[in-house]
């Protein structure tokens, strides 16, 4: 085995330490202030909280996965007509950021918000999460399998429960436990919804006094709830089936049900999509004359500047991590790697009521510029890009490299030569889904921008923070445009559904 | 009394007719194979009697009564058919025995415990009880798909292409172990296949299909020996295909004078097709004939000989099988098949 170039070992412990930072800083503040963060907790708000968060994060889940089953089982095993069309029906909402949904339709109604507004706007928004997760699974399900069992005397109900259900049992909680997290670190949405969750509180009490300890004490609990959901995810997740996707599949026929089948994708894309832009369009249109175009102008500029420059550094440090731990595999390695991993699921505006103390008093020098905001965007979002560009890093085998090495490339070279331009269409996409995610990011930005500096997502905010919806409108637009459907057609989970469903 | 029999059965998939007129009849604990090119309509034969397809004309009856038919069809649960499919098709999240113990539902549990211990004998399966189906070979998963369909006991069972998955010497073992299991346990079976020596070394009755139509039934032996028509006889085995006509009941041909098999008419003229084997070659120095070629397959060996009119592949015993080279006279043994009216090559 050989030894991997120091500077791929130097930029992956600068990751891994990265991504520790948040949790470090909670494990700090509860050490330093015990006693105060207890009496904080055991106030009663805190439990009206953990209610909250709970019962929205139980709703949400259970109602995405049941029309998330729907979706699939229609889509892949029925004679739905148009199956192609409402496939990419059912993911658009993924094209949507949650807060601008629940922007659209606060606007629209006025009365729209709590619970049962945050508990609708959430489902729509992550029901296609279980959709693309439960086809995949559904896809690769060998029919023939259904049939022995009917063979065998099953009705078609008991087939389901018998034989499909657990075989794509995890492919449903693996997304469930997604939405859930989803769910747990969701800002923007239930605070414009005015549902008082942990994110919400958190941001509250941030805002609200100098002393950090209350809103550092309840990030401790949320942290938690989400650790519970992440261990569960990660041990279900480890117990994929491996079956290879079937060939033919037995369509069953819908009959009278085809227009009730058809009526219930189309609500679901109204509601999730096309009322939603509908609405803003016409906010659009009302605000266009008091909104001004350079002010857009200017908050996309710095927008894409922002999300470029974050993805080309996520990029670099995902390639390197992958790089290491791809190629020249160690059990450290893979500990860093799956220390960049766990931050994946830290609610941002943890992270960024971390970065905000450790900025402030351990690193002057970067607060309040871009980039503790990059730093904390290379947190939150290096798993994603790591997802993607890990793959690609393996295209090259040992015995190219070699062949490389043996025609006079240093291991350098033959890192720079061989292995990363075969990776680059790999690389580029992973730097893409940074810089997308990035656009899209809400809290973190909103706690650790320069003064100075304003996104497209930072401007909705404010707007609606004063209940101009028309002034927010062409942000919320501009992001759907510039961030949410470039991300759903870059989706590889929803391209190959599409391919998949004629 | 035939237990499943099939009448006039006729489908359309998209306005394209996929199976014409099929006549079948299987008798009880007799094992059947639809032998045909794929594209032959087998597949699709095979779902229908599973229940999986409706029928646009015709009837399918399991011991006399309807089962198929274009008003009615009874659900696939509902008919005591077990199917095999190609790939196994095992259920991953069970091990062995559940997935043998899968269709045994309604029984209580020491019956059904006392089954799946008989079928994993009767298999050879015993100790590979406790697994998965990811850990098992392919010849094993087909066994446990085997007693996975047999243990319910049904009237029929269906094999699709059972074996095609696996390698050569493995598929050969299978075979006569499957075989000896569907006689052990009585079964009625149907085997779809495109291997011709499958499906005459397995089978008791051959149904050849093509184009979505039973053009033969009949034992091995009757399909080998009398195909009825020269495409059968070239899908069969080797042929050599000669033109001739019938004079004082012999076949006149390039190759001498043959005797038929089968009723001739004096006058008519049409192809004559000789097995490979049907060849003797006569070492002979003053032979008419050249060999030119020789596949040595060490039992055997396909011999390539020039005649005077004709190109010929004979099939002679391996370690004689004259050289490259040798002079040799043909000689045509035992009788052969007369297809009047027909187009040579």
């Amino acid at each position: 085995m050989q030894k991997p170039p120091v500077a791929l070992i130097a930029m992956g412990v600068f990751a891994a330490l990265a991504s520790l930072v948040p949790l470090g800083y909670l494990l700090i503040r509860l050490g330093s202030g015990f006693d105060k963060a207890l009496a904080e907790l055991s106030r009663p708000r805190t439990f009206e909280l953990l209610g909250n968060t709970l019962l929205l994060t139980v709703s949400v889940t259970i109602t995405a996965i049941v029309i998330g089953l729907f979706q699939a089982w229609l889509v892949t095993r029925s004679n739905l007509p148009f199956a192609g069309f409402f496939a990419v029906l059912g993911t658009l909402p993924l094209a949507i950021p949650s807060y601008v949904l629940a922007l659209s339709y606060t606007s629209m109604f006025s009365w729209f918000s709590g619970f049962f507004a945050s508990w609708i706007t959430l489902s729509l928004a992550t029901a296609p999460y279980v959709f693309l997760g439960v086809s995949a699974a559904l896809v690769r399900v060998d029919t023939s399998q259904e049939e022995v069992a009917r063979s065998l005397g099953l009705s078609r109900f008991r087939v389901f429960t018998k034989v499909t259900w657990p075989q794509i049992k995890t492919a449903a909680t693996a997304s469930g436990l997604l939405v859930a997290l989803y769910t747990l670190s969701e800002f923007g949405a239930v605070s414009i919804l005015r549902y008082d969750t942990f994110t919400r509180a958190i941001y509250n009490a941030y805002r609200g006094s100098f002393d950090r300890t209350a809103a550092a004490s309840l990030a401790v609990v949320l942290v938690l709830l989400t650790l519970i959901a992440l261990y569960f995810e990660r041990r279900v997740r480890n117990r994929y089936l491996s079956v290879e996707a079937s060939g033919r599949r037995n369509l069953v026929e819908l009959g009278n049900w085809k227009v009730l089948a058809m009526t219930m994708f189309g609500v679901l894309g109204l509601f999730g999509a096309g009322f939603p832009i509908a609405a803003l369009t016409g906010w659009a249109f009302v605000g266009s004359s008091r909104s001004t175009w350079g002010e857009l102008l200017s908050a996309l500029g710095s927008s894409l500047s922002l999300a470029l420059l974050a993805g080309v550094v996520i990029g670099i440090f995902a390639t390197a991590v992958a790089l290491w731990n791809v190629r020249y595999g160690s059990r450290f390695s893979s500990l860093i790697e799956t220390t960049v991993w766990s931050s994946h699921a830290l609610p941002a505006i943890v992270v960024g009521l971390a970065l905000v103390f450790v900025g402030a008093n351990l690193t002057p020098w970067i607060y309040q510029t871009v980039w503790l905001l990059v730093f904390a965007y290379l947190i939150l979002f290096l798993p994603n890009a790591l997802s993607v560009i890990a793959t690609p890093m393996g295209q090259v085998s040992r015995g190219q490299e070699q062949v490389a090495r043996s025609l006079g490339l240093s291991q350098v070279g033959a890192i720079f030569k061989l292995v990363i331009p075969v990776a680059t269409p790999g690389i580029l996409a992973g730097m893409a889904l940074a810089s997308l995610t990035v656009l899209k990011e809400l809290p973190a930005t909103l706690l650790l921008r320069p003064n100075e500096v304003d996104t497209l997502a930072t401007k909705l905010w404010s707007a609606t923070e004063t209940l101009s919806y028309a002034q927010a409108a062409p942000y919320a637009l501009a992001l759907i445009i510039i961030a949410g459907v470039p991300a759903l057609a870059l989706n590889a989970q929803a391209r190959k559904l599409a391919s998949e469903v004629r | 009394m035939p237990l499943l029999e099939i009448k006039n059965l006729g489908v359309f998939f998209d306005g394209q007719e996929i199976l014409r007129e099929v006549n079948l009849q299987v008798m009880p604990q007799e094992l059947l194979a639809i032998l045909g090119s794929s594209g032959a309509g087998k597949s699709t034969l095979l779902r229908l009697i599973a229940g999986f397809e409706k029928p646009n004309s015709g009837e399918i009856l399991l011991s006399g009564n309807v089962i198929s038919s274009p008003r009615d069809l009874l659900n696939p649960e509902k008919r005591g058919i077990g199917i095999v499919p190609q790939e196994a098709a095992l259920f991953p999240h069970l091990t062995v025995s559940e997935n043998i113990a899968f269709g045994l539902g309604k029984q209580d549990k020491s019956a059904r415990e006392a089954r799946v211990k008989e079928l994993l004998e009767l298999t050879r399966l015993t100790p590979f009880a406790d697994r998965k189906p990811d850990q098992l070979s392919g010849g094993q998963s087909q066994r446990v798909a085997l007693a996975r369909a047999l243990a319910p006991k049904p009237a029929v069972v269906l094999l699709d292409e059972p074996f095609s998955a696996l390698d050569a010497e493995l598929r050969e073992q299978l075979r006569s172990e499957v075989r000896q299991m569907l006689r052990t346990e009585g079964a009625t079976a149907i085997l779809v296949t495109h291997d011709q020596e499958e499906a005459l070394s397995l089978a008791d009755r051959v149904a050849v299909m093509r184009d979505g139509q039973i053009i033969q039934v009949g034992t091995p032996a009757e399909i080998y020996n009398a195909p009825v028509d020269l495409g059968i006889a070239t899908f069969l085995g080797d042929s050599v295909l000669v033109e001739g006509w019938v004079e004082n009941g012999k076949l006149q041909t390039a190759l001498g004078k043959l005797t038929p098999i089968t009723h001739v008419t004096e006058g008519d003229k049409g192809v004559v097709a000789i097995r490979s084997e049907n060849f003797y070659l006569q070492p002979n120095p003053a032979g008419d004939s050249e060999v030119v070629g020789r596949e040595f397959f060490g039992h055997d060996a396909v011999v390539e000989v020039q005649t005077p009119k004709l190109k010929i592949k004979a099939r002679a015993n391996g370690p004689f099988a004259p050289e490259v080279g040798m002079r040799v006279t043909v000689w045509v043994r035992g009788s052969v098949n007369f297809y009047p009216n027909a187009e040579g090559n």
